[in-house]
């Protein structure tokens, strides 16, 4: 397998067709993921990059996932509140939305708030070292920018991404339950109803997705960032195409691991 | 004597496009060979070749004697350390200090204690002529001083070799000189064998004992500064004149 073909511009067309341009995606994240997987087995990558990338990606998150995760939680609340009050089913207020937070809201929310907020900055960062020469620049100097760049921010989000997902779950719950409270559902009733609807499956299902949204995010800012080329508007495009391919991916990957997570639960 | 750099029948095509077209070429060591010619006739991508960062499409590139086409990256990797290059923008990581990014090749391929390691580094900048500013970082730079921290990063591993690609490109005649200067000193001091590519004729002309003229893909001509300067090519004459006057 050549890691090379990740960054270089061989062979490369300047105008490909659809298909083509679809097909040499599907390839470069194919060899860069199998590159990233096996210097990760073998322990080739820089630790001391590694706790910077689980800061960058972990750390610096959380106030954003909470927030946004805790108005998710907050407006689902909002809505379910006040339907099942009318029938006279407080007591799936807090079970409606634990059930949709930790099997989906939550998994969705950390993936899209972490490409917004980190995919982009990577793909900029890798595309800026692209185009001024610093990635030759680190193979010349005899160090792969696969174990040196890709290998710890991978590594990084695949600690961090489940991390934000519990934290995400715990945000969204007390979003919840405080409107839960202002609409008139005790929060002893509230928590009864977690408990009663929610099963460990439901957390680490969740979790699971966050995994795989951390692969999807990490491997394709990655990669547009090493394969971008023609100065800034080309890393613009690198960063514009990072973000928008990491969320639908996610977005698709979501659909087929509900499936095959929860569907026949 | 086996040659520091011999390239057999180097050809490199891209999206169609052959940038080289068979070169041959060799670099004894301890020489300065320039390659000269106008911008977008290969002299980068040739130069990247030798590097291994480019993968031709057919020919050889041997590097002490070692072919390194054939080679992986991984491969490649042991052998770019007896390689310096000095990019065209110096290509210094930017979120990293002048020490950093001298020291970034020492850390990683050499045991060296923190002591040795300063030492190893403030001696590099000093060659250069840098000292005092191994806090600041590349954008606190001037283009001169990122060239010559460049040169610095690419001398701490003792390459045997260093490529520079434009020099002295973006330079005003005060620092080209100096820069000139430093390669040639170099040269001297340490036995290093250095390949230039360059557009800039007054430079060429004062720093290589050999210059090769490169025109679309090929070598056009090859022999000491004087005889450059004398051919009787007319494109080579026509390219030296356009250059000397655009200099002037």
């Amino acid at each position: 397998m050549r890691e090379e073909l990740v960054w270089t511009d061989e062979g490369a067309p300047e105008q490909p067709s659809v298909i083509r341009a679809v097909l040499e995606f599907i390839g470069a994240i194919g060899v860069l993921l199998v590159a990233t997987l096996r210097n990760l087995l073998l322990g080739r990558f820089e630790g001391r990059e590694c706790l910077h990338q689980m800061a960058f990606i972990g750390a610096t998150s959380v106030p954003i996932v909470a927030l946004t995760s805790s108005f998710a939680g907050a407006v689902i609340t909002l809505y379910s509140t006040s339907l099942l009050l009318r029938v006279g089913g407080s007591g799936f207020v807090g079970g409606a939305l634990s059930v949709a937070m930790t099997r989906e809201i939550a998994p969705i929310l950390t993936g899209i708030m972490v490409t917004a907020r980190c995919g982009s900055a990577i793909a900029a960062q890798l595309g800026t070292m692209k185009i001024t020469e610093q990635i030759d620049a680190l193979r010349a100097l005899g160090v792969s920018p696969i174990q040196y760049l890709v290998v710890p921010r991978l590594l990084a989000s695949l600690v961090m991404f489940p991390l934000l997902g519990v934290v995400a779950n715990f945000a969204g719950i007390l979003g919840g339950l405080a409107v839960a409270s202002a609409l008139g559902v005790p929060a002893s009733i509230y928590f009864r109803s977690i408990q009663l609807f929610t099963e460990p499956f439901d957390l680490i299902g969740g979790l699971i997705k966050t995994v795989v949204f951390a692969v999807i995010v990490m491997m394709v800012s990655c990669q547009q960032g090493l394969g971008a080329r023609g100065g800034a508007v080309g890393v613009g495009h690198a960063t514009t195409r990072a973000v928008v391919l990491s969320m639908v991916l996610i977005f698709v990957a979501n659909y087929f691991l509900a499936d095959a997570l929860f569907a026949k639960r | 004597m086996t040659p520091a750099i011999e390239l057999c029948q180097l050809v490199y095509r891209v999206n169609g496009r052959t940038i080289l077209q068979g070169i041959d070429m060799q670099v004894q060591p301890g020489e300065i060979v320039a390659i000269m010619g106008p911008s977008g006739c290969g002299k980068t991508t040739l130069l990247k070749c030798i590097a291994g960062l480019l993968q031709p499409t057919a020919g050889e590139v041997r590097i002490e004697g070692i072919n390194i086409v054939p080679l992986s990256e991984r491969e490649k990797m042991p052998l770019r350390l007896r390689l310096g290059i000095v990019f065209q923008y110096a290509a210094l990581f930017d979120y990293l200090t002048v020490f950093e990014n001298v020291a970034f090749g020492l850390v990683r391929h050499r045991r060296l204690a923190r002591a040795e390691l300063e030492r190893i580094v403030r001696e590099r900048l000093a060659w250069v002529g840098l000292e005092g500013v191994e806090h600041l970082y590349p954008s606190q730079l001037s283009g001169g001083m990122r060239k010559r921290v460049g040169l610095a990063r690419a001398l701490a591993l003792d390459p045997h070799i260093v490529l520079f690609d434009e020099p002295t490109s973006g330079l005003d005649p005060v620092n080209a000189y100096q820069i000139d200067m430093l390669i040639r000193r170099l040269n001297q001091e340490l036995g290093l064998t250095a390949v230039i590519v360059s557009h800039d004729v007054v430079s060429v002309f004062r720093t290589a004992d050999r210059v090769l003229m490169m025109s679309e893909g090929q070598i056009l001509l090859e022999g000491t500064p004087e005889t450059i300067q004398h051919a009787d090519h007319p494109q080579v004459q026509a390219f030296l004149r356009m250059a000397s006057a655009n200099h002037l």
